[in-house]
Order: C-alpha cells, then sequence, then structure tokens
C-alpha cells in the first residue's frame, strides 16, 4: 500500500496560538485513519491544512501526490471534505446542491447526474432528491454532506465528526458508507470522538494533541497497554483453589477474581489458555464459556490522551 | 485510485456559481422584492407624473417657478417643459436604482455564505477567490442592469405615448440613452464590488448594509453629477467617465480580491 498523505514537520500558528505543531504524518492508500483527540486538540485545523484551505506556518505536505502551498487547487479536486457543519444550500434541492459541487469539480453533466445518482441511492435520499434540504432533518443533511465530499470519487476523503448527533439508522448508513469507500480503494480521514466507532472501521489511529502523540492499530494499542485477557467463568462460581491452579499455568502473567469468572492475562493466549482450560477441568472446575476480554479504546485514548 | 474531478473550465465555474447564486435569490422573496419592487414604483410614478402633466395644465405659480429654475426652458410651451422636466428626473431615479438595489444583494452573497456555513464547502473546492466573486459580482449587477433596462425601455414607450415633444426629446436623447446602456452596468459594477469587498470584512449584514449606505454614496454622487450636467456628457467626457468607472470596477474587484482572505473567513468566522 502507497503513502497517500505525508506531512513532516508541519506546523500552523494563529497569531500567538500554536494550533499544530510538528505534525509527522503517513497515510496509506486505501485505509480508514482514524484521528483522535479532544476538542481543542487542533485537529479541525489539521483537516483545513490538509484540503489546502488554509496554508501552513511551515513545514511541508504531499496529499494525493500534490505538495501542499504549491498545487493547492490540485489537492482541493482530489479530496473531499466533511466539514463540521453540513453546510448546504437549505433553499436547493438535494438533486440540485449535488450537481451544483459535481460541477464545480469539472464533472461532465452526464457524469455528474450519474454520480448524483448513485450517492444519493447510497445514502437512501433518492426519492427526495427534488425536495429542499431545508426539510430534511440533521441526520439527512450530514448524510447529503458526506455524499458531497464523495461525488467527485476523491481519493482521500476527509469526515470531521461523520456521525455526530445522528440516530443509530443513519448513523449505521454513514458507517457502511465509509466501509464501502474503503472497500473501493479509497482513503478515509476520519475525525472522530466515537471511540467505538473508530475501533470498528479503522485500520489504524492517530491520538493527537496539537501533534502525534501515537500511531497505531486499535488492536495493537490495546493490546500493548492492556495486555491479552481471556475471562474463563466457572459454576457455580469459582473457588480460592481454582485462581491458585491457574497461577500456577505457565505463561500466566496474571489471574484474578471477578463476578464470578477467573480474568487471566497472557503474553500469548493461544498458547496459555488451553492448558489452563486443562488445569482447570483437572481440579474440578465447571467451566462454563470462556471469552476473550477487550480494553476499550476508550481506556486507551483515556490512558493515552487525557493521561497525559 | 482515479478521481472524477477535472480541471473545469473557468466559464462554467463562473457561470455554475452565477446560477446558483440566482436560484437561492430566486427563492429569496425578499430580495426578488427588492430587485423588481423599487424599479416597479419608480416606472410607475413616472409615467403616472408625464401622463398627470399631459392632462393637468400647470398654473402661472407653477410655470414662473419653472421658469426661475431652469431659465434654458423658456420660451417653450409651459406644459411641454413641465413634462420635459418631470420626464428627465424620473431618468435620473433609473440611473440611482442600479447603484442602490443590488447593494443588498451583493452583501448578502457573502455574509449570507458566512452565516449559512455554506462557505468552507464551496472554498474546498477547486474554485479560485477570483472567480468565486467575480460570479457573485455578475449574479449580483445583472440582474438589476436587466431590470433597469427593461424600467427604461417600458418608460421610454410610454413617455412617447403620452407624453409632449419636449418629454420624448428628453427620454430618448442620445446622452441619456448612452447613460442607461453603458454607464448603469458600469456604476452598478461598482456598487455591487463595494458591496463584496465590504461583506468579505464584515461578519454582520447589518453592519455591512449601513457601511454599505455610506460607501455607495458617492457611487450616486456620481450618478447625479453625471445627470444633472456637472459632469457634460459630450463625446470626449463620457467616454472618460465610462473609462474612469471602468478602472473603479477592476480595482475595487481586485481589492475585493485580497481582501477575501479563506485563512480569515473559515477560522474566525463564529
Amino acid at each position: 500500500m502507497g503513502v497517500v498523505l505525508r506531512t513532516e514537520r508541519l506546523v500552523k500558528r494563529f497569531e500567538r496560538l500554536t494550533a499544530v505543531e510538528d505534525l509527522d504524518l503517513e497515510v496509506r492508500e486505501g485505509e480508514v485513519f482514524g484521528f483522535l483527540g479532544p476538542n481543542g486538540a487542533g485537529k479541525t485545523t489539521t483537516l483545513r491544512l490538509l484540503c489546502a484551505l488554509i496554508a501552513p506556518t511551515s513545514g511541508t505536505a504531499e496529499v494525493a501526490g500534490f505538495r501542499l502551498g504549491a498545487q493547492d487547487e490540485q489537492i482541493r479536486a482530489s479530496v473531499g471534505i466533511l466539514t463540521e457543519q453540513p453546510g448546504l444550500y437549505e433553499r436547493q434541492s438535494a438533486e440540485d446542491n449535488l450537481l451544483f459541487f459535481a460541477a464545480l469539480f469539472g464533472l461532465s453533466p452526464k457524469v455528474a447526474r450519474a454520480q448524483t445518482e448513485r450517492y444519493l441511492r447510497l445514502m437512501g435520499l433518492w426519492d427526495r432528491r427534488t425536495e429542499a434540504v431545508a426539510t430534511f432533518s440533521r441526520g439527512m443533511k450530514q448524510k447529503m454532506a458526506i455524499a458531497r465530499a464523495a461525488i467527485h470519487e476523491p481519493r482521500i476523503i476527509f469526515l470531521d465528526e461523520p456521525t455526530t448527533g445522528l440516530d443509530p439508522d443513519a448513523a449505521r448508513t454513514v458507517r457502511e458508507f465509509i466501509a464501502q469507500i474503503r472497500g473501493e480503494g479509497r482513503t478515509v480521514f476520519l475525525c472522530t470522538h466515537n471511540l467505538d466507532e473508530a475501533d470498528r472501521l479503522c485500520d489504524r489511529i492517530a491520538f493527537f494533541r496539537r501533534s502525534v502523540i501515537r500511531i497505531d492499530t486499535p488492536a495493537h494499542l490495546r493490546a500493548e497497554l492492556y495486555g491479552h485477557a481471556t475471562e474463563f467463568r466457572i459454576l457455580p462460581s469459582p473457588r480460592p483453589e481454582h485462581l491458585v491452579t491457574v497461577q500456577a499455568v505457565d505463561g500466566v502473567t496474571g489471574a484474578q477474581l471477578e463476578n464470578g469468572s477467573i480474568v487471566v492475562s497472557s503474553a500469548d493466549p493461544f498458547l496459555v489458555n488451553p492448558q489452563v482450560i486443562r488445569a482447570l477441568v483437572g481440579a474440578g472446575a465447571e467451566v462454563a464459556y470462556v471469552t476473550e476480554r477487550k480494553a476499550s479504546l476508550e481506556d486507551v485514548y483515556l490512558r493515552i490522551v487525557e493521561g497525559m | 485510485m482515479s478521481t472524477l474531478a477535472r480541471t473545469a473550465d473557468r466559464g462554467t465555474i463562473v457561470r455554475v456559481v452565477c446560477v446558483r447564486e440566482w436560484r437561492e435569490s430566486l427563492g429569496n422573496r425578499l430580495l426578488v422584492g427588492m430587485t423588481v419592487f423599487p424599479p416597479l414604483v419608480i416606472l410607475a410614478t413616472g409615467i403616472a407624473a408625464v401622463a398627470t402633466a399631459a392632462l393637468v395644465p400647470p398654473s402661472e405659480k407653477d410655470v414662473a417657478a419653472l421658469y426661475a429654475a431652469s431659465p434654458a426652458v423658456i420660451g417653450l410651451d409651459p406644459k411641454d417643459a413641465v413634462q420635459g422636466i418631470i420626464a428627465t428626473y424620473f431618468l435620473i431615479l433609473f440611473m440611482l436604482i442600479p447603484t442602490v438595489v443590488p447593494l443588498t444583494i451583493a452583501i448578502y452573497s457573502v455574509i449570507g455564505e458566512k452565516s449559512a456555513r455554506t462557505l468552507e464547502p464551496l472554498l474546498a473546492t477547486p474554485v479560485r477567490v477570483g472567480e468565486l466573486l467575480l460570479a457573485k459580482s455578475l449574479a449580483s449587477a445583472i440582474p438589476a442592469v436587466i431590470v433597469t433596462w427593461l424600467a427604461y425601455g417600458i418608460y421610454l414607450s410610454a413617455v412617447s405615448m403620452l407624453g409632449s415633444a419636449a418629454a420624448v426629446r428628453a427620454v430618448t436623447a442620445p446622452r441619456w440613452i448612452l447613460a442607461i446602456i453603458v454607464m448603469v452596468p458600469l456604476l452598478t459594477l461598482l456598487s455591487v464590488n463595494l458591496g463584496i469587498l465590504i461583506s468579505t470584512r464584515v461578519n454582520d449584514v447589518r453592519v455591512a448594509q449601513q457601511v454599505g449606505g455610506l460607501v455607495v454614496v458617492p457611487v450616486v454622487g456620481i450618478g447625479i453629477l453625471q445627470v444633472t450636467g456637472r459632469v457634460v456628457l459630450n463625446n470626449e467626457s463620457f467616454v472618460g467617465t465610462a473609462i474612469f468607472l471602468l478602472v473603479c470596477d477592476v480595482l475595487v474587484f481586485l481589492l475585493a480580491r485580497v481582501a477575501f482572505q479563506r485563512e480569515n473567513i473559515l477560522s474566525r468566522w463564529r
């Protein structure tokens, strides 16, 4: 997978405020890249920088193969952005909104119509295409704004909080859309506060506060910070000697009683868990089920970002 | 992975933005009303005034006041002279319409986008600032000019049917026809570009309109000076005035282009 976005020591200052500081980033073609950070961390400013909407104070960046600062127009043609606010022309119909932006991106009228139909259908808005956007709900407007960002099939699509304020049904449509464009090989740069969403959708995640604190896959982040934990449910409930038995198994790095279960930590659960099961059965324990216990991304986020 | 985006023809971008502006304006009854209502009122009042003057002869007192105010008409039939002067005064109003009417539309075209948060997605496209402002300028100016020309055409026809020879001579004078055809678009563009310049720097529609009301005064002044003969429109001065207005139009447009800072607009607009 090639690199579709690269920044080197990118800085953005607004008078005395440094919004982005020495940002070094590499995003790969075709991945969903999560960009997580607290409010005021500079995420939106970073998005605006990478979409050539504002100019960096210093540093360099290459977006979709074009140099930031020197080829801004080409960058804007190659990326799509969902801004914080949908920012639609409310008096105009859904169809007219998309056709307008398609024309600005240089799509021929025929292609523009085809793309408009494609994305309105994808977002479940085709039946309401002739209605003024002002009559749409917040979720429908958000879906319209996402369709607008994707209408020209950009190489990278930047989504700033795409599911904030949406009902579960609309949020699912948006998540399915993200999965679909990733399936088409496009890159998604996802700014979100929804950690569950980031966990489910993102190939890699960057924790960000003015600059990148940490980049990794969600699974690695969880494993590195919390290790691999497995829950063994014992019926009717585990006895103290069961815990001692488990602690004696080679490779077990930690074991504790928790709500009718024994939670076991190890470096390699594939190797250790079968031994734990054998030991428990040998000690007379009734093992009802074995579950992989995942640390939530929220735990990771709080430890990495808020713990700083 | 390829994108469907192509570098759009610059003319197409301007046309597309322009058409969108018109659609937006047509959906706003207040804006449509502000564009159409003043010319209609002036047109109706102008025709009624000329018709009344044709039907009701002026009193001796009126004639004395008229001769005192305009010695040039001494010797003309008083009824003719009154109609000629009335017809001319309304032409002055026709010259002022396009300097005032499109100002609100021009101001709203940028501030409206700021407040509706539509400017950021627009600026995220390959559209250039110059193209965007040109489209907004033309979108505000063209309807005002067309409405003024139409109103003038109707006024001309009505005065030709109802008015005296002096009134007809006044409204068909080459100076007036040229002024309407050439000066109206130039004055309109100047007013519109000033409106856009203001709206790029101001975030509140009310403040922009107040500033706009002040800034447009010199533009109105130019129109008044021209039509009252302070600026004598012989061929030479007509060309000179037209060139002066054209230069002003270009300069104000360029100034608006410089003043339109993507970054300030995006990061400081709250």
